[in-house]
């Protein structure tokens, strides 16, 4: 499933993020190409969210490089790397509680447009996602999957090429997950790159073309979703030593 | 820009017309004049505040050294090289967004509190600087401005109106510029930083260029303020001028008691408290010492306990809301 024939457009280059003398993230070597859908999987405490912060430039690297296009991002303020094409949304959605729906998203739009532009802009993002119905509504208003859709519409605003969704889809229903699956699906279809932190095996089996499992802050896998559902390291991570071989057909 | 009237600015415009108009109703050298000038320029310094302290929720506690770099560079250009104040004003608006402009380097990397000790320290540092250089500041006694008669170019009236005039344009002034910040792309990426600064960042607000903006833009008004403050009393000094109760507090309770990040709060505040302090003085200093300010600090205690988000929350609310809910100063990523 993996594209190899379109190119690179996000490289992570042996990426250590130090907190004292923990080591969160340890040397992670991964790339994305253009249109893929990638997951990022592991237990809690693994490293996925220290990860994305990495990629995005809020967390500092201690080690290691991001390249965006061949061209290296890392040591870059986050709203440059925004600028260079990658956001990612906030676990737990990490929206302006003060602002409307259409205020959060055109801030996002301001980025690459002036205000009425912008305004503009982040009404055909609404519009896009189905939001255009709650465009004034407060956002303290919202529901779970309201609160999930605006954080994408808002990292959409920013007309990035690279999205971090970091578990957009915790605290959906399963008939809510697959529309904003679908909605992921179709972005992919306008040559857009996912890389996805999710805690649903379901969602994150049956919408990512490759995995990359990670644990102690080491890539311990990465391959199809099949075969990195069925690698023993992933399997042991998941569900503690000697798991393996017993329960190879869960993750 | 979509403009539409709201009520609000109805009130406001008529709140501006009124006031234009008081000095013909009262006694012109009387004591309300007075108090009411320095009412509308304590609102003029809150609503300054206003554009950092309540759009980007960045609560300074030293906005006393912008005033009074506003009020010693405008005199001290005027006594030494006889420099109008006028000029001297805008002087005076440079030296403190240049200010503002070297303090936000090491402060904007600062939360909340940590914030707003600093800034008070960087106004304490400029008190203790205007106290010790005595030949550049005049030292300890404080600098006079000579009384000149009128002379409108030199920024000298024998009547109070004309000071009270000149602060109500100064007023009027600085509520537009809050207004067109807040209204413009710039409140959108001020009130994202003052909501969430982590998620600014990665939606593509540059937080830091954004502060540093707002900043600069607070401080330049509030040297005007100091400026024209300094015209108006004819003297002041390093202690009273850089003062952390008088002036760093003041403004920001007025703005806070007023509505955080509001339009109209930083007025109302301003209205509410000035002549509540001249009451309270007037009443009560002479009963028992500290009585005066005992009574005045239990009624702001009493205003942010019955109302946090301050008068202005009291007033239906227009769409397009740029206030923030009742929340302490400090906050954090929560990415």
């Amino acid at each position: 499933m993996t594209p190899t024939n379109s190119k690179v457009v996000l490289e992570a280059a042996d990426i250590c993020v130090t907190f004292g003398g923990l080591k969160a993230v340890d040397g992670v070597s991964f790339s994305l190409h253009q249109g893929e859908i990638a997951g990022l999987i592991g237990p809690n405490g693994a490293g996925k969210t220290t990860l994305f912060n990495a990629l995005v430039g809020l967390q500092k690297l201690s080690g290691g490089a991001v390249r965006l296009d061949g061209e290296t991002v890392s040591g870059l303020k986050p709203h440059r790397i925004a600028t260079k094409g990658m956001t990612k949304t906030f676990q737990n959605a990490a929206l302006f509680p003060d602002m409307s729906v259409l205020e959060n998203v055109t801030t996002a739009a301001l980025l690459r447009h002036d205000l009425k532009g912008a305004r503009a802009k982040a009404a055909a993002v609404l519009a896009q996602l189905d939001l255009s119905p709650i465009a004034d509504a407060d956002v303290a208003d919202l529901t779970f999957p309201q609160k999930a859709m605006v954080e994408m519409a808002r990292a959409l605003a920013t007309e990035p090429r690279v999205v971090l969704l970091d578990e957009v889809m915790a605290a959906l229903t399963p008939s809510e997950m697959d529309e904003v699956m679908d909605v992921i699906r179709a972005l992919k279809g306008e040559g857009l790159t996912f890389l996805v932190v999710e805690h649903h095996m379901r969602a994150i089996m049956a919408l990512c073309d490759r995995l990359i499992a990670v644990n102690f802050g080491r890539l311990i896998a990465a391959g199809t979703p099949a075969e990195v559902a069925s690698h023993p390291t992933v399997i042991e991570a998941y569900l503690g030593h000697g798991a393996a071989g017993q329960e190879g057909s869960h993750a | 820009m979509r403009f539409a009237l709201k009520p609000g600015h109805v009130v406001l415009l008529l709140f501006f017309i009124a006031a234009a108009l008081l000095p013909l109703f009262v006694d012109p050298r009387g004591h309300l004049l007075r108090v009411a000038a320095m009412a509308l320029l304590f609102a003029a310094m809150a609503q300054s505040w206003n554009i950092i302290g309540g759009l980007a929720n960045q609560i300074s506690l030293g906005h006393a050294a912008f005033f009074g770099l506003g009020a010693y560079t405008s005199t001290l250009l005027f006594l030494r090289l006889g420099i109008s104040p006028w000029i001297g004003m805008l002087a005076g608006a440079v030296v403190a967004g240049l200010a503002a402009a070297l303090l936000s380097v090491p402060t904007f990397r600062l939360k909340g509190h940590y914030f707003a000790l600093a800034t008070l320290a960087f106004a304490e540092v400029l008190r203790v600087i205007a106290n010790s250089w005595a030949d550049l500041s005049g030292g300890p006694v404080g600098l006079t401005v000579p009384f000149l008669g009128t002379q409108p170019l030199s920024f000298a009236f024998r009547a109070v109106s004309s000071y009270y005039w000149i602060i109500l344009a100064l007023l009027v002034i600085v509520c537009v510029v809050f207004y067109v910040l807040a209204h413009g792309a710039m409140g959108y990426r001020l009130r994202a930083v003052r909501e969430n600064e982590a998620a600014a960042e990665v939606a593509g607000v540059n937080t830091f260029r954004v502060k540093l903006v707002a900043s600069v833009i607070s401080a330049a008004l509030t040297a005007m303020c100091g400026t024209v403050f300094a015209q108006f009393t004819f003297f002041f000094d390093p202690d009273s001028i850089f003062s952390l109760s008088g002036i760093s507090v003041r403004m920001a309770m007025i703005a806070i008691v007023g509505g955080l990040g509001t339009l109209g709060g930083p007025i109302i505040g301003a209205l509410f408290l000035i002549p509540l302090e001249e009451v309270a003085n007037a009443y009560l200093s002479s009963r028992a010492a500290g009585l005066s300010q005992l009574v005045f600090g239990l009624i702001l205690i009493a205003a942010i306990l019955i109302q946090p988000r301050g008068i202005m929350a009291f007033f239906p609310k227009t769409k397009g809301k740029t206030q923030p809910k009742a929340q302490p100063a400090t906050e954090g990523a929560r990415g």
